[in-house]
């Protein structure tokens, strides 16, 4: 489906299309119609209007689709020839095997029924759109959680977790109420309330290791005062693998062998960003930082030379 | 432009309902809306039949009937026009319905309508309540991929523009195999025309537009392809093993091997696939992991040291 729904080729797509969804839906609400083809109700007027004067050739009578939309109510008769369903294109064949991949590794453990039913949905759809197993989903989020933490949500349910801190590498339980998803760049994060640290933090949902719904959920007033320290500002000298440092400490903009700066709430995000970079970096403020990673690096070495 | 769109809209009817091909003249004469000098419907319907076929409609041309003249004739198979998934059950529908539903606000969100609404013209009711409630979801910002699968689909070449380790912009021509998502980053794998070797790309790192082939057919894909074992496969697979401090470590704790009790730390057997983010790896988790073996991932580690305490002393 094209992105503008008035564009000649997508209104000719769109009217192709219609012809077996009316076949099968006799009657229905051209408002209801609209909806589904995500146009608006005179858009849809205009689309019936066309499809009208459409038919065999001769075009009489006899060869015209036969149309009724006045009543508010749709039917479609005459129409022989466009009734089956067309097929999918390679974008639309590709949407849902994805999809279907994906479907298949939330279904709960116990439903091989379904996740076979679904495997074969994928078999039959690659080989319509030559496409043999071409294509993988592998999430790195627990669905299980998801599926648990989403319902949660609409139910208004208070959700226990098992959370691991990257950066001070930690497994915490933390009891929470969970508000909504939300999504940065390639992660997906959950807001909520967390009674550990008695105010709203998100969490990388690839990170919550285990849940298990706690209660209903507190209801409680969002407060945009946080308590968030002042940021560290820093500054860093690159010397070499510049796309894995530009990558790692999210630098937009980064020239080769230059100075960079950046700020971030964490110390230890920053140390152990500098140490995993493996010497491609050399962090030139603030101080206490190098001497911490100075030390740091120079006890391990010595670890290193003695055993 | 609705003239147009009509006229779209029957030429497809007439060459469905065809029993045989359909010369030029014949299809000038019957189908409604081709008027003008000959030279004028001769350039309608050419570029009717690339409008048909940018929709992902196929016209055979064939039918040279020599009682007649030698001119070709033009028709739409129903077999290739229609969607033909055999027989479809509710419980499938639903499934399909989930699959689609999952697209909802990322990137492929109109083309899984669209496809959703092809399948419920089938006339089939859904079966939700047969099917545990779930809501997986699909989180891809990316809109590169329908210009990728089709490149797939279709076997035609991509050229990108694609940051290399350096930061330097290079251009690449490649024979799209596969794409797949791991650890939140979607990937494509295929063959780089250049370098004549199987190259995996991450989506976030390609810079500009992609270009497509023009022609189609130019490559087969090796049946026996998997993207994620060429997503693995960078190097050989080597085992660690790693000295952890009780409770830390996590990252690496979550791909152990095994686990052996040394009290107040554990020893652990790792795999790798890459030496230079393995001792990143390491290093991130500074003094709560002691590298044991092998020599060459523990030198690598000594080395970095080395440079850091020089750099920051």
């Amino acid at each position: 489906m094209a992105k503008n729904p008035q564009t000649p080729l997508s209104r000719t797509s769109r009217l192709l299309d219609l012809v077996p969804y009316l076949t099968s839906h006799q009657g229905i609400d051209l408002n209801i119609l609209a909806q589904d083809f995500s146009v608006s109700s005179s858009q849809m007027v205009a689309d019936l209007t066309t499809l009208w004067m459409c038919g065999l050739p001769g075009y009489t009578p006899l060869e015209l689709m036969d149309l009724s939309f006045d009543s508010g109510y749709v039917t479609i008769h005459n129409a022989d020839t466009l009734a089956r369903p067309r097929n999918l294109t390679i974008e639309e064949a590709i949407a849902l095997l994805l999809g279907l991949d994906l479907v298949v590794q939330s279904l709960p453990q116990d439903r091989e029924d379904l996740k076979e039913i679904a495997q074969g949905l994928i078999d039959r759809l690659s080989r319509l759109a030559n496409l043999p197993s071409r294509i993988r989903i592998e999430p790195n989020i627990n669905e299980s959680i998801r599926t648990l933490i989403t319902s949660a949500i609409s139910k208004k349910q208070a959700v226990k977790i098992q959370y691991h801190s990257l950066y001070s590498d930690e497994v915490t339980k933390r009891n929470i109420h969970p508000l909504e998803f939300r999504v940065d760049g390639a992660h997906e994060y959950l807001w909520a309330y967390c009674e550990k640290v008695a105010g709203f933090r998100s969490f990388r949902v690839d990170r919550v290791l285990d849940a298990t719904i706690s209660g209903p959920r507190v209801e409680l007033i969002q407060s945009s005062a946080s308590k968030a320290a002042d940021p560290i500002t820093y500054s860093l000298e690159v010397f070499s693998r510049f796309r894995d440092v530009a990558e790692r400490f999210a630098l937009d903009e980064m020239g080769k062998g230059s100075q960079s700066r950046g700020t971030s709430y964490s110390s230890q995000w920053l140390l152990r960003c500098v140490m995993a970079s493996a010497g491609a970096v050399k962090l030139t403020s603030p101080q206490e930082i190098r001497s911490h990673i100075a030390a740091t690096a120079s006890g391990l070495l010595d670890r290193y030379k003695a055993g | 432009m609705s003239r147009k769109i009509e006229r779209l809209i029957n030429l497809t009817i007439a060459l469905l309902a065809t029993k045989r091909f359909l010369t030029k003249k014949e299809i000038f004469a019957s189908v409604d809306g081709y008027e003008g000098s000959a030279e004028t419907k001769e350039r309608m319907f050419e570029r009717d039949k690339d409008d048909l076929r940018n929709l992902g409609i196929d016209i055979d041309v064939g039918g040279f009937d020599p009682a007649f003249d030698d001119e070709a004739g033009y028709r739409i198979k129903s077999d290739k026009y229609s969607l033909d998934l055999g027989d479809i059950s509710g419980v499938e529908i639903a499934l399909l319905s989930l699959a689609a539903e999952a697209w909802r606000g990322a990137a492929l969100d109109s083309a899984a309508q669209s496809a959703l609404l092809k399948l419920k013209s089938m006339g089939i009711d859904s079966d939700l309540d047969s099917i545990p409630s779930i809501s997986p979801a699909i989180r891809t910002p990316h809109t590169d991929f329908e210009i990728i699968s089709r490149a797939i689909s279709q076997r035609r070449t991509l050229s990108f523009s694609y940051l290399s380790k350096q930061l330097d912009i290079q251009t690449r021509t490649i024979a799209p195999y596969a794409i797949a998502t791991q650890q939140s980053f979607w990937y494509l794998a295929g063959m780089d025309l250049d370098k004549e070797s199987i190259r995996t790309f991450r989506l976030d790192r390609f810079q500009g537009e992609i270009t497509i082939g023009k022609e189609a057919n130019t490559f087969e894909i090796p049946t026996d392809f998997d993207i994620l074992k060429s997503l693995n496969t960078d190097a050989s697979n080597e085992i660690a093993t790693i000295d952890i401090r009780k409770g830390k470590a996590h990252l690496m704790r979550s791909s152990a091997l095994s686990v052996t009790d040394l009290g107040e730390w554990d020893r652990v057997t790792v795999p790798f696939f890459d030496l230079a983010k393995m001792v990143d790896l390491v290093l991130w988790h500074g003094d709560d992991v002691f590298v044991i073996s092998p020599e060459h991932l523990r030198n690598s580690v000594i080395a970095a040291l080395a440079t850091i305490v020089d750099l920051h002393g």
